[in-house]
């Protein structure tokens, strides 16, 4: 489609720079909560430029009507939903195909990840809910999903770390928001992976694109989600970090043990003249 | 410090370990099963957890509510993943519902379902709901928060491995804040300690329990000063 041209439209192998000032393989700011819902088993809030998550985790729980149950694993049951307020133009309340497939795709990337074996019978219920949202909300679902589920208490292999990765106004990019994904060359890719093994557990696709690109932007996919990786962990690990005054409390006291330290060194090298003198 | 937090499928040990709880092994890797806390340090790879539900295991002590009474015995909520039943011919007092029975779990089958023996009723008093994977430090080493507990409040406690504290006489709100307190701070170091603080502001005095069983609980270096001692008297003798 490269042939038609409009006035005014980016081109980003010209301008080195993206319709909202980012670099190729930069995504958009990221942070994310965890513990936020009291209510829940486990919760995260994620903020991904425009996009915002809430995510909350039930269970395992007993799975009911019983003749869902499975005596040989635990069901995970994700619900998508937005926001009617979410987009632009008002979102019926009501659950239509995409939501259904989006919550069946995210449900089927969890479940790589979490021994669901150890709980037969169960079911691990994620709730997800749009906010707001500015393209490649399913990935920051997924990414938001994964440290709820991690807050929850839940045995997993690894964390999910999502991103959307794809193509364009003739570049390859990371992380598209709206704009580039109604680009006439747009391709977007969700693109999830676990970070220890770099399985991809989830990988959707809406565009053409070469062969040789996509191995292209495999690559950018791995380095993004190792980024998100990053923040997943940081945000799971600050939940339990001890507040300021309290550091500084036992920074203090190890500052005063440290001289009390030295004050046993000399006394084990004594102990130690006197072993000898023992000897 | 030797302690950090770990999350999900982070990487615990390279080497060779003993295998403790909530770690499994790829590639010849210990990774972490949950979040939680693990000691590098250690000879054993085994991680603590942060959160989670309760899932029976044998001999626990649980406190748990009827839920259903029916002609052949009673459902149990353990705050498990199922009910648990017991039979009437197991019970020697009638029970309603809603009733709180204290229990032990005697087994648990493949699919996670616990039997119970030793049930009783239970009478009067008050459930203090707090998260499962927590109750180790409400009780605490060799039982000194628990000790502890007792001491400053004049209750009789008994603590359910479910998540479930049960607390009669004595001053039960006090008990609450601090058990709420415990909760919230488990996962740092030297909560003995500031338990007791905790009861010296309240202006309630409490002597502190076993000698031993504070340092046990106590920073890695304090341990370290407690080998020296013992060193030194074993050269005095």
């Amino acid at each position: 489609m490269s042939g038609r041209v409009r006035e005014n439209m980016p081109d980003y192998k010209k301008d080195k720079k993206r319709v909202d000032g980012r670099k190729m393989d930069e995504l958009r700011p990221l942070s994310i909560k965890v513990g936020v819902i009291p209510n829940a088993d486990g919760s995260a809030y994620l903020e991904w430029g425009q996009n915002k998550v809430y995510a909350a985790v039930y269970g395992p729980r007993e799975a009911l009507p019983k003749h869902t149950q499975n005596p040989l694993k635990a069901n995970i049951k994700v619900t998508y939903r937005m926001a009617t307020f979410s987009v632009p133009e008002r979102k019926q309340p009501r659950p239509n195909r995409r939501d259904m497939e989006i919550s069946k795709v995210l449900g089927e990337a969890l479940d790589k990840a979490v021994f669901t074996e150890q709980f037969p019978n169960t079911e691990i219920a994620v709730f997800v809910e749009v906010i707001d949202s500015n393209a490649g909300s399913r990935v920051a679902c997924l990414t938001a999903a994964s440290c709820a589920m991690a807050d929850a208490g839940i045995p997993m292999k690894d964390m999910v770390a999502a991103t959307g990765v794809g193509k364009a106004f003739g570049e390859l990019i990371v992380d598209l928001n709206k704009d580039e994904e109604d680009a006439f060359d747009a391709v977007d890719i969700p693109f999830a992976i676990l970070p220890n093994t770099k399985e991809i557990v989830l990988l959707q696709m809406d565009g053409l694109l070469k062969k040789s690109e996509w191995s292209e932007i495999a690559k950018l996919g791995y380095v993004a989600c190792e980024k998100i990786y990053e923040i997943q962990k940081k945000a799971l690990s600050e939940k339990y970090q001890l507040s300021e005054v309290s550091q500084k409390l036992i920074e203090d006291k190890s500052v005063s043990k440290s001289g009390e330290k030295d004050s046993a060194k000399i006394k084990k090298e004594s102990k130690g003249k006197a072993k000898k003198v023992r000897k | 410090m030797s302690k950090k937090v770990v999350i999900p499928g982070e990487l615990i040990s390279a080497e060779r370990k003993r295998l403790g709880s909530n770690v499994f092994v790829s590639g010849g890797k210990i990774y972490s099963k949950v979040l939680g806390i693990s000691e590098d340090e250690s000879e054993k790879a085994s991680v603590v957890p942060l959160e989670g539900r309760y899932s029976p295991q044998q001999d626990d002590v649980v406190i748990g509510v009827v839920t259903r009474a029916i002609f052949a015995g009673y459902n149990i909520n353990i705050n498990s993943f199922v009910e648990s039943f017991i039979p009437k011919s197991a019970m020697r007092d009638d029970l309603k519902v809603g009733d709180l029975v204290s229990a032990k779990v005697e087994y648990v089958n493949e699919l996670r379902e616990a039997d119970l023996g030793f049930a009783r009723r239970m009478y009067g008093g008050e459930v203090i709901e707090v998260s499962p994977v927590r109750t180790p430090r409400l009780i605490g080493k060799s039982g000194s928060m628990l000790e502890l507990l007792k001491q400053g409040t004049g209750c009789d406690i008994i603590i359910g491995k479910n998540g479930r504290v049960w607390a009669r006489n004595g001053n039960i709100e006090l008990l609450k804040k601090i058990v709420l307190f415990i909760n919230d701070n488990s996962f740092k170091s030297n909560l003995t300690n500031s338990v007791e603080e905790f009861f010296k502001a309240e202006g309630i005095p409490v002597s502190a329990p076993k000698k031993d069983a504070i340092r046990v609980n106590n920073f890695v270096e304090e341990s370290e000063v407690i080998v020296n001692d013992l060193e030194e008297s074993e050269l005095l003798n």
